[in-house]
């Protein structure tokens, strides 16, 4: 299969993709307080649509931009639904 | 030259989004960490769509982009909010509690 963007590029954006999702989990698990923890999720949610984008540019098909509309969408909700959730139980 | 500018956009927003999350990982603060969890992941996944719009080169593409891009945009900053809200509750329930 040909490709029109040189594979080193994709690899090096990958990687980069890569060492973030695990300075991010790294957050996820030590996080003090679980505001941290919601915090992290969001950016994991980010990184997996920045994945799915990248590998659509590699394997040339254009259907996998559906996804991350879903991702932050999904995202979104259970962000909110868990902080105002935290903000009921404390008040 | 589409594909320099294609893997320069690449590139970027994949850095930007690793810049978050060393921030994410370094700065002390809840409210630091969110400072940079929020604002380098929207701008980071913006340049990464920009670069795919461009490979692709369709209507469809475009616009399913701009889709995303007005999400994330919308919701980034709500869902921080939300986040700091239920943080302060706790934090203010503790100062009370203590005095």
């Amino acid at each position: 299969m040909e490709h029109s963007i040189s594979i080193v590029v994709l690899i090096i954006t990958f990687s980069f993709l890569l060492a973030s999702l695990v300075l991010a989990f790294i957050r996820l698990l030590r996080g003090p307080s679980i505001n941290d923890r919601i915090a992290a999720m969001d950016v994991i949610a980010v990184v997996i649509m920045a994945f799915v984008l990248v590998y659509s540019v590699l394997i040339n098909e254009a259907i996998y931009l559906d996804l991350p509309v879903i991702i932050s969408l999904i995202s979104f909700i259970g962000t909110v639904a868990v902080s105002t959730y935290l903000k009921h139980r404390n008040g | 030259m589409d594909k320099i500018i294609i893997s320069a956009f690449l590139l970027a927003g994949s850095f930007f989004i690793l810049i978050a999350t060393i921030g994410l990982v370094r700065l002390k603060d809840l409210y630091s960490r969110l400072h940079a969890a929020t604002k380098a992941p929207s701008f980071g996944i913006f340049l990464i769509l920009i670069g795919v719009s461009v490979y692709f080169n369709t209507p469809m593409v475009y616009i399913k982009s701009l889709f995303v891009v007005v999400f994330i945009y919308l919701t980034a900053p709500l869902s921080a909010h939300a986040i700091i809200k239920s943080f302060q509750e706790k934090d203010k329930d503790e100062n009370e509690k203590e005095s």
